[in-house]
């Protein structure tokens, strides 16, 4: 068994600014991996803003003070490298991958965006932008079956007022709404060094990145009192159940049942990501064995159960299976909450444990194996956990997971009554 | 607050470099490999002449469900027992198909590469196919087909094939089969298929930490039991190009956004324009500044990306260019994109797009190619079609040296915006009137 899932050197600076910088040389291809982890994510959305967190992600490569609209897209495709950006619910991560010899340029790129870009911004690209996103919102929830699925789990797993209540995407109503002075104040509030942690990994030492950093991201001024998001962190059981049954133009009925767990980075997460595992992860899962192959009340290729690597609140762990051709929504939600039950009364096999844990260890290396994935872990636990280091105890925690451990979570947090089942109805047909 | 305003030019470039290739012939079969020192994960595939080109016309789908049979068990154990085995070693059989070829691989840490070869071997060899299994398999896929069909695209994706290939060949109907082609499979179908294409020894690729891994017990285990030498692959297939622009309706009724591809036929894979092609769909529709994606997303909204690209199989080829648009500005979507199209053969390239098309389809031969998995699907392509071992070296200084009049000449040659096919899934009811007035060609709504 490893004892770290990090065996590479790892090297921190800070600057003066705030802005943590995360250096792990790795001389194996001529590549460097860029990233940047801002501490926003639309758990910072208040009411009526939703989606501005994802919108503003979209503004990053519309221009900044030294940089044109689009520019920064050319001028890292235009060395050869690979670039995007994402934004969740807990943060919103900024990445390319380039030939080493332009580690300077993502370096300058990404200190002009972070310093500069809000003299750039304008209410024309604000607008671009708006329709870009309501388009992606279209096209990634509206216009495909059980697109929304996640935006309806949301607010069934989490109150209103929680910060992971509604979902990134955003509404189109609020989209609409959006502002450019909302956007200018987000980025000078958010967008800040002390709120980032910059991670290289690659052909590249630490002590040319640090300076380097030093040199583009040196006079940016820390923004000092950034204000938090409200707490999630404790979400009061109900005791009840929570149900909702969709008709929809759906193609065959489909049934996702979601707990709330433990938050990501938590030992109690490491947990869950097992039992998630054993329960949903392959042809040798609970799910697949008993609902695909046994029964046969599930479509094999769509079935199974994952969590959801959300740090700031329970995260949930979401199991999720599609009928069969003649199999009832019903009887397929009650075989998938039988065999989530039975994680607390049938005990977890030696040969389970060890076959989750193997494709959990092989997952990980998988994503170790590039610059890129590294990038972003360490980016990840800098910013979620204060150390970049930690990044190295992931694995081995999973590894250490007992089945009595399971046996416990799922007696205490995967129970019927503490329960979100979301289902989808086919329309009927004439 | 002082930001630098002038932009850092490039440091020295360290020289390219694909990682050394290992050739070698093993128990009757051929072992390529990649050394990669020092990494943990190893990835074995292997590779089968037995794409979806080798369906008989009516089959269609026969590859994709005995891909998911060879996990009903084997000749040594039941199918929990295969699915317990493989995943206990840290990985799944991944299957994958394509026109040229059949693949199967495993991806595992690189000490348990060769149990992972053996129980691979053991699937693609020695599979139970019982038929009740097979049956089940196949009504399965033809459901999991029905799903995915619900989905935007897949409908569009078959129609633009059939019109551009012609319905009456196997390259005119869907990679993967549709549903009813599916359902209409029987189990000596695939049984036969096995029998003819699955016994033959083909090609293990392997990359990994080779000091670290037996190459010859790799090859032995992956062709125990194999016979029968390879088989004619035929030719490039000579398809005509339509002789006028068309459109082609598919209704979705409902659908907030409408789904666009558009193409024509192009050349296969060796022909001698591959790199000037490549780069002039890089400049109309691969790069994030394409000249369509920056007019139809980036100036216009209409949408949430677009792409455009020539892609090329051993036998065939052809351009499209697909995307999702609003459907309220369907029209004017896909005026603008044949516009552009038409812009780009008529004008050619411009040396500031080269470049970036040039530099970064260069520059990704290193940033995209660091994985077990990347570094195999690169050497796949050596083996299909039969290129050298510094072919991607050889690719990278032909990327770099191509010119503005060369890329030109090849989008004068190979874009016909006059014989596009343009197929529209979306609501036909709010589009139809708007796609008629639009002047593009004439309107055919898609039946079935």
């Amino acid at each position: 068994m490893p004892d770290s899932g990090y065996p590479w050197p790892i090297e921190t600076t800070r600057l003066d600014n705030g802005l943590r910088v995360v250096v792990s040389e790795d001389r194996t291809a001529p590549a460097v991996a860029v990233n940047l982890w801002y501490d926003v994510g639309s758990r910072h959305e208040p009411a009526g803003q939703t989606g501005f967190a994802h919108l503003f992600e979209h503004l990053m490569f519309e221009g900044s003070v030294n940089v044109a609209k689009t520019e920064h897209m050319k001028l890292i495709q235009g060395s050869g490298g690979s670039l995007n950006a994402t934004t969740n619910p807990d943060r919103t991560n900024y990445f390319e991958t380039v030939p080493a010899e332009h580690l300077e340029l993502a370096l300058w790129l990404e200190a002009d965006r972070m310093g500069g870009l809000v003299p750039a911004l304008t209410q024309h690209t604000l607008d671009n932008q708006r329709d870009v996103v309501k388009n992606e919102r279209r096209q990634r929830y509206e216009n495909v079956p059980y697109g929304d699925a996640w935006l309806r789990l949301l607010p069934l797993l989490y109150p209103p007022g929680h910060p992971y209540h509604h979902a990134t995407i955003g509404s189109m109503a609020d989209l609409n709404a959006a502002d450019l002075a909302t956007f200018q104040a987000f980025h000078q509030t958010y967008y800040a060094p002390d709120n980032a942690v910059l991670t290289v990994v690659g052909d590249a030492t630490a002590a040319e990145v640090f300076a380097l950093a030093q040199r583009y991201f040196g006079a940016i001024p820390a923004r000092g009192d950034i204000p938090a998001a409200p707490d999630g962190h404790t979400v009061a059981r109900t005791g009840r159940p929570a149900v909702e049954t969709v008709t929809a133009e759906v193609p065959a009925a489909r049934v996702y049942v979601a707990h709330r767990t433990h938050p990501f980075g938590s030992p109690g997460y490491d947990v869950a990501t097992v039992a998630a595992t054993v329960l949903g992860s392959g042809r040798g899962s609970r799910l697949y064995q008993r609902l695909a192959d046994g029964e046969r009340l599930a479509q094999p290729d769509l079935v199974g159960a994952y969590g959801v690597d959300l740090a700031h609140a329970p995260a949930p762990v979401i199991a999720t299976a599609t009928a069969r051709p003649g199999v009832s929504a019903q009887r397929l939600a009650a075989g998938v909450a039988e065999v989530v039950d039975e994680l607390a009364t049938v005990p977890v096999t030696a040969t389970e444990l060890d076959r989750a844990k193997a494709l959990l260890s092989t997952a990980w290396w998988r994503q170790m194996a590039t610059v890129d994935g590294r990038a972003d872990a360490l980016g990840r636990y800098a910013t979620q956990f204060g150390d970049p280091a930690k990044t190295a105890d992931r694995l081995p925690g999973w590894l250490s997971v007992t089945a009595g451990q399971i046996a416990e979570l799922a007696a205490d947090l995967l129970t019927p009554t503490d329960r979100v089942t979301l289902t989808y109805l086919p329309e009927e047909t004439s | 607050m002082t930001l630098i305003t002038t932009r850092p030019g490039p440091g020295t470039a360290r020289p390219y470099r694909f990682p050394t290739v290992v050739r070698r012939d093993v128990a009757g079969g051929r072992v390529v490999a990649a050394h990669l020192p020092g990494q943990n994960l190893a990835v074995a595939l292997l590779l089968l002449d037995a794409g979806a080109g080798r369906e008989p016309v009516g089959k269609e789908g026969l590859g994709a469900v005995l891909a998911k049979a060879l996990e009903e068990g084997t000749a040594h154990r039941d199918a929990t027992g295969f699915a317990l085995a493989v995943e206990g070693l840290g990985t799944e059989l991944a299957t994958g198909l394509d026109w040229d070829t059949f693949q199967v691989s495993v991806q595992v840490p690189v000490d348990r590469l060769g149990a992972a070869v053996e129980l691979l071997a053991e699937a693609v060899r020695t599979p139970r196919l019982d038929p009740d299994d097979v049956r089940r398999v196949r009504d399965d896929e033809a459901t999991a087909l029905r799903m995915d069909w619900a989905n935007p695209g897949p409908r569009a994706d078959a129609v633009l094939r059939a019109d551009l290939f012609g319905a009456q060949h196997r390259w005119g109907r869907p990679l993967y089969g549709d549903p009813d082609s599916v359902a209409g499979l029987d189990v000596e179908d695939v049984t036969v298929f096995h029998s003819e294409w699955f016994l033959r020894p083909g090609t293990l690729v392997v990359a990994g930490d080779l000091d670290r891994l037996d190459l010859d017990a790799l090859g032995a285990a992956a062709f125990a039991g194999t016979g029968g030498g390879p088989v004619e692959r035929g030719g490039p297939i000579e398809v005509p190009l339509p002789t006028g622009r068309r459109i082609i309706l598919v209704d979705r009724p409902g659908s907030v956004q409408s789904t666009l591809r558009l193409g024509h036929p192009a050349p296969h894979r060796a022909h001698p324009d591959h790199v000037p092609m490549t780069l002039a769909g890089t400049v109309l529709g691969g790069a994030f500044t394409s000249r369509l994606n920056h007019l139809i997303r980036e100036v216009r909204g209409y949408t949430y990306g677009i792409r455009g690209d020539f892609a090329s199989s051993r036998r065939f080829g052809r351009f499209a260019v697909s995307s999702g648009v609003q459907t309220a500005v369907t029209a004017p979507a896909l005026v603008e994109a044949v516009g552009e199209i038409t812009r780009t053969r008529v004008g050619g390239v411009t040396e500031d797009e080269l470049a970036v098309a040039r530099f970064w389809r260069a520059g990704q031969l290193s940033v995209e190619l660091q994985s077990p998995r990347a570094i195999a699907s690169a050497l796949t392509t050596l083996v299909v079609h039969d290129l050298p071992d510094d072919y991607h070296a050889r690719l990278r200084e032909a990327l770099l040296a191509a010119d503005v009049a060369q890329v030109s000449a090849a989008a004068a040659t190979h874009l016909h915006p006059e014989a596009l096919t343009l197929v529209i899934e979306g609501d036909a009811a709010l589009i139809r009137d708007e796609l008629v007035a639009s002047g593009l060609g004439e309107v055919t709504d898609h039946v079935g």
